[in-house]
């Protein structure tokens, strides 16, 4: 069986399985970063968005064949030595309700922030277009990018 | 409370009571803690934890429970420490559903925080032998005149000699310093660094994972399968029948997920093969008669006859998923007389209940641990997965299994929100006042995961904001038209009553368009009066919903440009509120600009908790306008 490295966090790590494992199920089953949510597995709902080399991925559909060589960030990682201003910026302006969706909210707006220093609101609503909330946080999501820029 | 790391630690390890699972039953309370009650505990080590006997799944529902506790006994917010129950003799009711939760904790919280710090005051009186009169409270200390303290958890050892009173005063709104803030979600850290567990995060040591290939249609049955082929996917350990049903056992998630579809199965598709969603539409438009009539006032057939202007419509309500984003899942482990469960259900006593009748065991020996919630919105009301997931874990020899729905499996065998055709009758006299009212709902009445309504209950619950219609009209018959259907179904976001109230408030508007009055106005010359009145079942005050309909139209500028709507409703008698909703259309489509509301819930605990519901009310609705219907 085929071992695979892969750089989560800053950390290389190794993994055994089939070349198809999705790296969200090596992430939270193999590592045990389970902030990273399984929400559709068809990459249509943004839950389990990580950063691959600084962009926001869908890690439902990279397979880990695929995910060697390259620098990924989960949502344990992004707030590791203080908080993302992303982060902050959620819980000034309570953001979350039930809370499963913004893992993956987050990540994508850090990703937002992090190639548009300033995003105009089409700019932010293109960004999180394809990101479901069944609570319906939308409008305290795009106040926190907002608060987040001017951070 | 501050936001720091340092909180969020602190209130992980204290929260995780049910989070940090070690795979036995959970603690009893740690030794020579003081416990008056179910919702407090005081440890040995001076902690004062709040016990959280409601489900959280985002309606805040941790945090604002503590706050009615904090309040009334006097704690510092920035040191509260909450767990979350699982069930056990004290708790026999931790379900959490209909919106109960904060109305009816604000009743048996506040009495149980009390008695707790008049214990606490007694205790000190007595240390210091002086009348209990001269001491004080706050922020977790009893203070004397002297400005002498002791913390609650010095004293804990002293209050548990003493007895816990039945009542004691409650502390005056105007002194309240905790309810009524703005106070942040207690899972907000946790929720924002990845750290919250949900059910699906939950782990177990040993657990295997699954998945479940179910009948795809409601009522056919399992005749053969071949697990060859999933067999063959690496980490697979196992594919066996469960009751109706073939379950894929794994080392891991994926492995799972992958090899469920490799199982090759012959159903017997039964008496619904041919079950056809649209069909059973037509047929509720087609149902005759007004079937069983819920409440009656006047004489509507008379009054009928005898209008000027008579108008009647039908409001389709297709089937709707629930689809929170985290799937169904749960874990169990059935070792043949007794049985534990961890998942994020909304109804941890149903399941326990269930489970118990399932497998034929005591409840007592059933014991579930709830976890957080990724979105409940009624769909975690029912005990169908962890029921399923207790056959998974005897299929499999009785250890802990973790069943895993994938997104398809949660939309496939979900409970939906049922159809319904609202029929809708009303008449007007020659001067435009409406003098009777129709509204028949047409619909299957039996939830799957309810028993069915009894022959001696009006079907109120099943029929809200139908049969509370809230408006003054001299004949009013509201009736239930029966239309069996085989689809599962259940509770959803404000349970029963969005098709009713969307029947009920367009079918309004129709009657004031063809009286030529304005619907805004329309609603509040037929909500007079300031008393309580009996509207079917439930008592209701039509002041305070016309006081928001008189907000919103001010606050809106009503009546100032075109496109605007309004709607009202009670929820359940407890819940007023009001919208104006401005709307554009362009051509085909239409574009929501702007929606103004007013609600009154009662006493606010946390108003940043009431205007997150309210909020995400408005999105679920209009995400059901604009992309199901």
């Amino acid at each position: 069986m085929p071992t695979y490295n892969v750089r989560v966090n800053g950390q290389r790590r190794a993994v055994d399985v089939d070349a198809d494992t999705p790296l969200l199920w090596i992430l939270r089953d193999s590592f045990g970063l389970t902030g990273t949510k399984y929400g559709c597995g068809i990459g249509v709902c943004g839950a389990c968005t990580v950063h691959e080399n600084g962009s926001a991925v869908r890690s439902c559909q990279i397979a880990i064949a695929d995910a060697t060589a390259k620098n990924y960030v989960t949502i344990e990682g992004l707030g590791a030595a203080s908080m993302h201003p992303c982060q902050r910026a959620w819980l000034d302006e309570d953001v979350a309700q039930c809370g499963f969706c913004q893992p993956g909210m987050l990540m994508e707006a850090a990703a937002l922030l992090h190639a548009h220093a300033k995003p105009n609101d089409a700019q932010i609503a293109e960004a999180m277009d394809a990101h479901v909330c069944r609570c319906g946080t939308y409008p305290r999501i795009v106040n926190a990018i907002r608060r987040a820029s001017k951070a | 409370m501050t936001t720091t790391r340092r909180d969020f630690i602190r209130i992980s390890l204290v929260g995780g009571g049910a989070l940090l699972i070690a795979g036995g039953r959970v603690e009893a309370a740690p030794r020579g803690s003081w416990q008056p009650n179910a919702w407090i505990r005081i440890d040995p080590d001076g902690n004062v934890v709040v016990i959280i006997g409601k489900q959280e799944m985002g309606q805040g529902v941790r945090t604002s429970l503590a706050m009615i506790v904090a309040e009334e006994l006097d704690l510092d917010w920035k040191t509260i420490r909450i767990e979350q129950a699982s069930t056990g003799t004290l708790y026999t009711n931790l379900n959490t559903g209909g919106s109960g939760s904060i109305y009816r904790g604000w009743k048996t919280l506040r009495p149980a925080a009390a008695t707790a710090r008049d214990v606490l005051v007694r205790a000190a009186a007595k240390e210091w032998s002086v009348d209990r009169a001269t001491l004080r409270t706050e922020d977790g200390f009893v203070i004397d005149a002297r400005g002498r303290k002791r913390s609650y958890g010095s004293l804990a050892a002293i209050a548990a000699t003493l007895e816990v009173p039945k009542e004691a005063p409650l502390k005056n709104a105007k002194d309240f310093r905790i309810i009524g803030r703005r106070i942040k979600r207690i899972d907000g850290p946790a929720i924002v660094t990845g750290a919250a567990k949900y059910g699906i995060d939950t782990r177990v040591p040993g657990m295997k994972v699954a998945t479940v290939v179910r009948c795809p249609v409601p009522g056919g049955k399992l005749k053969s399968f071949d697990g060859a082929e999933a067999r063959k996917v690496r980490g697979v350990r196992d594919v066996v029948a469960i009751p109706n049903a073939v379950a894929v056992i794994a080392d891991n998630t994926w492995a799972a997920l992958k090899a469920q579809s490799l199982v090759h199965v012959e159903w017997d598709h039964g008496p619904n093969h041919d079950f056809d969603s649209d069909r059973y539409i037509d047929s509720l438009l087609a149902a005759p008669g007004e079937g069983r009539v819920t409440r009656t006032e006047g004489d509507v057939n008379s009054a009928m006859s005898g209008a000027a202007t008579k108008l009647r419509a039908q409001y389709v309500y297709p089937f709707y998923a629930h689809a929170p984003v985290e799937t169904m899942n749960a874990i169990a482990r059935f070792s043949g007389d007794s049985c534990e469960i961890w998942a994020p259900t909304q109804a941890p006593n149903r399941v326990q209940e269930d489970v118990a009748k399932h497998v034929g065991i005591p409840a007592a020996r059933v014991h579930v641990h709830p976890t957080l919630i990724g979105g409940g919105f009624g769909r975690r009301l029912g005990a169908d997965y962890a029921i399923e997931a207790v056959e998974v874990s005897k299929a499999a020899g009785g250890g802990p299994v973790q069943v895993v729905w994938s997104r398809t499996d949660d939309t496939r065998f979900g409970h939906l929100q049922h159809a319904t055709v609202e029929s809708m009758e009303g008449a007007l006299d020659a001067r435009g006042n409406v003098i009777a009212w129709s509204h028949a709902k047409v619909s299957n009445p039996i939830m799957s995961i309810f028993p069915p309504p009894g022959t001696d209950d009006p079907w109120t619950w099943i029929a809200s904001g139908q049969v509370d219609i809230p408006y003054t009209i001299p004949a009013i018959r509201t009736s239930y038209v029966s239309v069996p259907s085989p689809v599962r179904y259940g509770p959803w976001r404000s349970v029963e009553s969005p098709a009713s109230v969307f029947g009920r408030e367009c079918f309004f508007d129709e009657l004031a368009h063809a009286a030529g009055r304005d619907p805004l106005q329309m609603r509040l010359d037929l909500l007079g009066g300031s008393q309580k009145v009996k509207v079917g079942p439930r008592e209701i005050d039509r002041a305070r919903l016309r006081r928001l309909l008189e907000t919103v139209r001010d606050r809106s500028g009503w009546g100032k440009r075109t496109g605007q709507g309004v709607a009202c409703n009670i929820y359940d008698g407890e819940t007023y509120v009001a919208y104006v909703v401005e709307v554009t259309a362009r051509g085909n489509e239409w574009h929501v600009d702007r929606v103004v509301c007013a609600v009154d819930c009662g006493p606010v605990i946390n108003p940043t908790g009431v205007e997150q519901q309210i909020e995400g009310g408005i999105v679920w609705a209009l995400t059901q306008l604009m992309t199901e219907i």
